[in-house]
């Protein structure tokens, strides 16, 4: 069975050790800005959201490609081929999540799960952040996460309309 | 730079100008970081003699180096001034995210002068910084503030630093919120921002830290992480977090009860870490921590990230206010208003305990819920004249009416959860800390003995040079177990140069020793190193330790035996061999 990140808010303490994670071993650098997880903090009510990429079976980002620079492996997670990418930012805006940006030179980045070994869930102590076969919680979980698609808005917008919704349904 | 930024921005609020200066270099390896590097700065700009709450002061707000990076429990960052409550010197220290976001926006520091003509709030936005109107911002609990900045930042997530009407009212023991349940807490940081007509600050950086070789630094962490960190000793603040200290201090017999008289509080199990967890809702952590310390609780329609230890008992036991829900409404007026719960809670005892001797007539009684909640609000908006009372803290309250053998507090400041007569060690450590009464400087409470002067004057020595050093690396007090040789290893690991915990060592003890000598030069002698009178004289009631008093001959000997140790004179003036050993010979100040 393939394994897929799983994501449950109502663990999540708003540590960002996984976007700092992230960030170290994509970016060799400590800059949870360029994370390709981000963490959407309510402190006031006490919540947290990791914002993931869901690998979506239907993927927008791919989608929207128009050069086929996004393709699909054999282990089911979205990738970039850099060669093929024009740098136009149309998986940017596809992306109802908020989960793909680009860098200074326009090259966009997404999760690619880490080709099968996340830093982000090893530096999780909270378990919040899951890679697994996933059960039918953990479908249901995810399911429900993914039903809040924003069309329009910048990434950042994009994550935190998908985070207040899930704060709304945990803690009112 | 590795681990470093490089760069401190400078805020002169008189002059309206907002510019960055190179991170001073020459004082890096001396001061490392956060409270080190901080008292550097401020000694360098500040007269002792300084008017704490007048334009000419200056506040530091200082970064660690590893703050930022993965390394767990090194995020805190440190603000130092002198204090308006005490007159001291002051070290406050602050977890959550600010300080790695300030670093992200490429800054290790800030330093804030001057006085802006109306309220204005600082706005970091990497490299774009600004002065803001805060006009419709005035008046507004700290939670109200945070939100408003971060509108203005226009992205959510930003990261703030908030006063409330307490601090804009210059409450000397106001303070500055963070992420709405994280403080500066103590000694009057709010009254401080206050003076200067800032509001808060809000901050966004989207930049990273760096380090010498990532895959050494990354290795080295996660071993002493697994190793070191979450072993034993250290995971009580993961299951627990300080509620935990209810049933130990309890069981020790040091548990401050009905406004320090008792030692032992019969309704704990209504207060204690059991009843935490029963309102528990999540655990929070600051940023880069494993442990995640804070409990998010919540009772009927009363919520909050906490409370922690300090607040249950001050605000709790030493009121005698048995109610978790009460307390945690407590919690969320001084956070929101913006008042240190401790002395907050502290004062309120007071008034209590002479309410009920007939002192003074405030309407505040042991275990009455109704005026203990009102008196808050009347406290930060001077609403009331028990309010202005009340607003000056313990020592003065007790002073304006004679009561001074009820008023628990060092150098002005209110003693934190901890009974010295049932650990010597507690008392010497808050008759000698730098601030006042203070837990953070040394923590003798698992002291085998803790009556036995001589070992406890070499712990609190030991322990205040460890976290002299500690804080300044921004490392959390809940990494119990680090020592100098694993920050130096981490250090090395990150800058890519020899550190050794030597240096480390010494660093902290020059960083004791120049706050001695501020305070010696602020007018402090060795007369202020001295306890309550109701600790040298009443005994204590109930638990283990009933009967004791730490006595006036027995402080004596402790603290000539703690200068004796640190090379200082009778009176408590370091020695110039010391000061020469430490480099601190040619220090004016
Ligand atoms: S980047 Fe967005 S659209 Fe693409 S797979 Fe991830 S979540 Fe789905
Ligand atoms: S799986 Fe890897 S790339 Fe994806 S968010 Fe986690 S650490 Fe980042
Ligand atoms: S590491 Fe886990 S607990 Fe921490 S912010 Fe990320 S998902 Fe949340």
């Amino acid at each position: 069975m393939k394994k897929e990140l799983f994501a449950n808010p109502d663990l999540c303490t708003g540590c960002n050790r996984c976007t700092i994670a992230c960030s170290a071993k994509n970016e060799g650098v400590f800059q949870p800005s360029k994370a390709r997880l981000r963490v959407t903090n309510f402190p006031l009510r006490g919540f947290s959201v990791p914002n993931v990429c869901f690998q979506c079976p239907k993927a927008n980002c791919l989608e929207a490609c128009p050069n086929d620079a996004m393709f699909r492996g054999a282990d089911g997670v979205v990738r970039l081929n850099r060669d093929l990418c024009s740098g136009c930012g149309n998986c940017v805006n596809a992306c109802p999540y908020g989960m793909v940006e680009q860098n200074a030179k326009g090259i966009p980045y997404k999760c690619d799960l880490c080709d099968g070994d996340p830093a982000c869930v090893k530096e999780c102590h909270a378990e919040a952040l899951v890679h697994a076969a996933g059960d039918a919680a953990l479908f249901q979980l995810k399911a429900a996460q993914m039903k809040t698609r924003p069309q329009s808005g910048t990434p950042l917008e994009k994550r935190h309309k998908v985070a207040q919704t899930i704060k709304r349904n945990s803690r009112g | 730079m590795n681990l470093y930024m490089g760069k401190m921005l400078v805020v002169d609020l008189s002059a309206e100008s907002v510019t960055t200066e190179p991170l001073r270099a020459e004082w890096l390896r001396e001061y490392w970081g956060a409270w080190g590097l901080a008292l550097a700065y401020y000694t360098d700009a500040v007269s002792p003699e300084v008017d704490p709450l007048a334009p000419e002061n200056a506040v530091v707000i200082m970064t660690a180096p590893l703050c930022g990076t993965l390394v767990p429990l090194a995020s805190r960052m440190c603000l130092v001034s002198k204090s308006p409550h005490t007159g001291t010197i002051f070290e406050s220290n602050v977890g959550g995210s600010f300080g790695p976001e300030l670093k992200y926006a490429g800054y290790d520091g800030i330093i804030i002068k001057g006085r802006a003509s109306s309220p204005v709030f600082l706005k970091i936005d990497d490299d774009r910084v600004s002065i803001e109107c805060a006009e419709h911002m005035a008046g507004q609990g700290i939670f109200e503030t945070e939100k408003l900045m971060e509108a203005a930042m226009g992205a959510h997530g930003a990261k703030t630093l908030a006063i409330g009407p307490a601090a804009e009212n210059l409450i000397t023991y106001s303070m500055i919120g963070s992420e709405s349940y994280r403080q500066f807490g103590r000694g009057g940081t709010g009254a401080l921002f206050g003076s200067k007509n800032l509001k808060g600050i809000v901050c966004r950086g989207t930049g990273g830290v760096r380090v010498a070789d990532m895959a050494r630094f990354l290795e080295r962490t996660d071993h002493y992480t697994k190793n070191d960190l979450l072993c034993d000793d250290n995971l009580w603040a993961k299951t627990d977090g300080t509620p935990i200290l209810v049933e130990v201090t309890n069981e020790m017999g040091i548990h401050p009860t009905r406004n320090y008289t008792k030692g032992f509080n019969g309704r704990k199990d209504r207060l204690n870490s059991d009843a935490i967890q029963a309102a528990k809702l999540g655990n929070r952590a600051c940023a880069s921590c494993p442990m995640a310390c804070g409990k998010f609780t919540r009772v009927n329609s009363a919520e909050i990230e906490g409370p922690e230890y300090e607040t249950l008992c001050l605000g709790g036991s030493n009121c005698e206010v048995h109610d978790l829900e009460a307390v945690i409404r407590f919690n969320r007026l001084c956070d929101d208003l913006g008042l240190d719960t401790m002395t907050c809670g502290s004062t309120i005892s007071l008034a209590m305990e002479m309410t009920e001797n007939g002192v003074h007539d405030f309407k505040l009684r042991f275990g009455q819920v109704d005026e203990y909640l009102k008196v808050v609000y009347e406290i930060a908006t001077l609403s009331t004249e028990r309010g202005r009372d009340l607003a000056k803290g313990a020592k003065h309250l007790a002073a304006k009416y004679g009561a001074e053998d009820l008023s628990m507090e060092v150098k002005g400041l209110e003693m934190p959860a901890y009974e010295p007569r049932g650990n010597f060690g507690m008392g010497i450590a808050y008759a000698t800390s730098e601030r006042g009464a203070c837990h953070l400087r040394a923590f003798p409470i698992f002291a085998t003995d803790p009556h036995d002067i001589d070992a406890l004057v070499s712990d609190v020595v030991d322990a205040q040079n460890a976290n002299s050093i500690k804080w300044s690396l921004g490392f959390c007090d809940f990494w119990g177990t680090i020592n100098t040789t694993i920050e130096a290893d981490l250090m090395s690991a990150g800058l890519g140069e020899a550190v050794s915990a030597e240096e480390l060592d010494q660093a902290g003890e020059r960083i004791w020793t120049l706050s001695r000598l501020f305070n010696l030069a602020a007018g402090f002698t060795a007369a202020d190193d001295t306890l309550p009178k109701k600790i040298m004289e009443r005994p204590l009631e109930a638990g283990r330790h009933e009967g004791r008093v730490f006595s006036r001959p027995d402080l004596a000997r402790a603290i000539q035996s703690y200068y004796q140790l640190r090379d200082w004179s009778a009176k408590g003036i370091p020695s110039s061999r010391k000061l020469a050993a430490l480099g601190l010979d040619k220090k004016t100040l």
